[in-house]
Formats: C-alpha cells, structure tokens, sequence
C-alpha cells in the first residue's frame, strides 16, 4: 500500500511509517487539514491517493476525526486517548525518580549559553 | 591467582578511561555495540573475581586444612583474610545493586506498558496530549514512540521526520537493549559507569546518524535536535533531564562536522580489553580450584 505513490522515498517507507508521520503532521497544528494539506506538509513525495489510504486507516482506530471544524473533508487528530496518555505520562514523571528519564530521550537539557549558541544556529539556517 | 584475580578491577578502570574516547574515534554504531559488550564481560569477571577472593576464606577451612595437613604441607593462604572479607562485603552490596537496578528496570517497563494501553497493536505513534515537549522510544513488541503535542507543534515537517526516524532508530536497533545491558554492568561494577554513560550519549549519536541518512540531510538533523532542545528549554540543575554534559551541543556539532570515522583499530582495542578480564579470572579459578583441591598450579 505505501508503494502506491510515486517511486521514490516513499516507497521505502511501510504503512505504519506513513501512519506517524501523517499523525504527527494533524497534531503539529490546531487547523483541521485536508489531504492535500498534510501531502502539501508531510513531504516526501506521498502521493494523494496515499494519504487518503492512511487517513483511512487512522479513521478506523479512531486516531483521528473526520469533516472536523465544519470543512468536509478535513482531519484533526483525536484528543481522548492522548489525554489519558498525558495523564499517565505526567503519573510517571510525578512519581518519584522518573522512569522516563532512564530512556533515551530525544534531547536532554541545555544549559544558558548551550540555549543562546542553538540559537544562533536556527536563525543563521533561516537567513 | 594472586595477580589475575585482580586484573579484572584494573580493566574496569581502564574502560572506564578508555570508553568515553571511543566514541571519538569510532562510528557510535560499533562504539556503542563494543562498550556494551565490553561492560557486560568485564562486571562478570570483577564479580566472578570478587566471589573467588572470597572464596579463598574457604581455603582455610576445615576439610582441606587437614588434608593438606595429611598431606604433610602447610597451606598457604593467598588471599589475606582482610581481602576475602572486604571481597564478601563487596559482593553483598554487588547483589543489592543489581536487585535495585533490575527493580528500576521494571519498574520503568510496567510505567511504559501502561502508556501504551489501549492503542491497536500496529500503531507506531502515541501522541500525548501534553504541553511538555518530550519525545522518546518506548521499547516491546511492538516497539512505540511516543511524542508530545507539544514537541509536534514546535518543529517543521522535515524536522518531524528527523525525531520519527531517530526514535524509529532506538527501536530498530534495540538500543534499549544495550543501554539495559551497560546500566547493569554499571550497577554489578561501579567503576564501570563512565562506560554506562558513554554508551547511553552513543546510542543518541547511532540514531541521529540514521535520521539525518533518513532524511538525507545532516544539517535539517542538526536543526531539528537544535529546535527540540530550545523547545524543551533549559533544565534545572538536579532535574531528571540536565545531564550537565552539553549532550545536545555535542551531538549537534557532531551532526554538522560530517560523517563519523571509522576506526576499527581503536574498536579492536577495547574488545581485546574486555577479553582480559574473562582470561584472567578464569586463570585465577584455575589456581583456586588447585588451591582447594590440593594440587599445585
């Protein structure tokens, strides 16, 4: 099914891949998108048919809600389980020595002049 | 045996000096696999070591006393009785940090199971609700990431793909598995936790190596790390995630500086350096059994 796109990195990515990243890309806003919007956001040569495929899929776990804000057609992402994972992840941070902490995180703390030199990075790539 | 059966302690020391240069000069990949494994072998054979200088109070004991006294010779003690019990000690409190240690270890499993209740089986990403950013992999069958909403939204499409590649990394390679395997090298073997340290910072570099190779692009890797980091803000000295090692800064600059080297040479070394110890407390238990049994070595 993830090979139904274009060739390219696409293919290279299974169903499960697709999933996330098509997810990820409803939860990284507050809009509700269209596919076009999310094949327009995610990247990576995904083709239209591809994204509905896995909008469907994501439908039928109830991940995520459709023709949300009143625009037919749109997606936003399912709030009722992520809630009840925030509160047992907050649980598990709250709780003593933190569980979590022991995993390997995506990034650690900064200290004051690590905060001003990843600054300066992030605006130099955008000038 | 009185020489071998300490030799595993002077590894320890200098893996434990040793490990964290690893990963300058070689892939984080094999420098992760090598230090690993190289913690694992070299906390059995300090506390198979430890059990033998112990054990070398048994020498005195009755049974073979008297036979070595029938056999017309005096045995000699080759561990002073000092050594042996402070070696008793020292394994008392090898057991109770290991039992912690694999407590943690659980403890850490169940609170990760509980959040992925609920979620279908062939759902990769769990996100949180949550306006904390975190992002981590959560090992099992099947592996998860579970990613924050906040993290979502703080970074751009190509710099998601950077943090879903990078955890999807953590579980391919079941870097939990390696971590798990150092932490408790480290807790059987205190002197090893520079190593424990050093494989916990190389499995971080291992993923982003296999994120920005996913994405095609070191530079859009270095950014997203950059952009999580700032996100996630600055940690309070004490707080479970300030590391205080520049961890970030370094994995970044490592990002930008171009593919890592190579060095087998420098990997060959440390796993030569972890067979010692193995060698030489098998040689010491040679010499005990010989001891205890009565026949010279």
């Amino acid at each position: 099914m993830a090979g139904t796109g274009s060739r390219g990195r696409a293919e290279r990515r299974s169903a499960g891949e697709l999933e996330s990243e098509v997810l990820a890309a409803l939860w990284a806003t507050d809009r509700a998108l269209t596919p076009a919007e999310i094949q327009a956001g995610i990247g990576g040569g995904l083709a239209y048919n591809t994204v509905h495929t896995i909008l469907k899929r994501l439908y039928d776990k109830g991940l995520v809600l459709r023709d949300a804000d009143g625009r037919r057609g749109a997606y936003r992402p399912a709030k009722n389980a992520a809630q009840l994972t925030a509160e047992a992840m907050h649980q598990a941070l709250d709780r003593g020595p933190d569980p979590i902490a022991a995993l390997q995180q995506f990034v650690t703390g900064l200290s004051r002049e690590e905060e001003q030199a990843l600054r300066a990075l992030l605006a130099e790539g955008d000038a | 045996m009185r020489f071998d059966v300490y030799g595993p302690l002077v590894v320890s020391v200098l893996l434990a000096v040793a490990g964290p240069l690893t990963g300058r000069y070689v892939a984080p990949a094999a420098a992760a696999r090598v230090l690993a494994a190289a913690a694992v072998l070299t906390a059995g054979a300090t506390t198979w070591s430890l059990v033998l200088l112990g054990a070398a109070l048994l020498g005195d004991a009755p049974p073979v006393v008297r036979e070595a006294r029938e056999n017309g010779r005096t045995p000699t003690a080759p561990v002073p009785e000092s050594i042996a019990l402070a070696a008793c000690l020292a394994l008392v409190v090898v057991a109770v940090r290991v039992h912690r240690a694999v407590r943690d270890e659980r403890r850490t499993r169940r609170a990760l199971r509980r959040l992925c209740a609920g979620y279908p089986a062939d759902t990769e990403l769990i996100v949180a609700s949550s306006a904390v950013p975190r992002a981590f992999a959560i090992p099992g069958r099947p592996g998860r990431i579970l990613v924050t909403s906040a993290m979502l939204g703080a970074l751009r499409p190509e710099e998601r793909r950077v943090l879903l590649a990078h955890e999807r990394a953590h579980l391919a390679h079941r870097h939990g598995l390696l971590v798990t395997a150092a932490t408790l090298a480290a807790a059987a073997d205190p002197l090893l936790w520079p190593v424990r340290s050093a494989v916990v910072y190389l499995v971080e570099r291992w993923a982003d190596e296999q994120a920005a190779a996913t994405v095609g692009d070191r530079r859009t890797a270095a950014r997203a790390l950059a952009r999580a980091a700032l996100t996630a803000g600055p940690a309070a000295p004490g707080h479970a995630l300030y590391f205080g090692d520049r961890a970030v800064t370094r994995r970044i600059t490592a990002l930008r500086a171009g593919p890592p080297p190579s060095l087998w040479s420098a990997a060959l070394a440390v796993v030569a350096l972890s067979t010692l110890p193995p060698l030489l407390a098998a040689d010491a238990t040679g010499d005990l059994f010989g001891l205890l049994t009565g026949r010279p070595h």
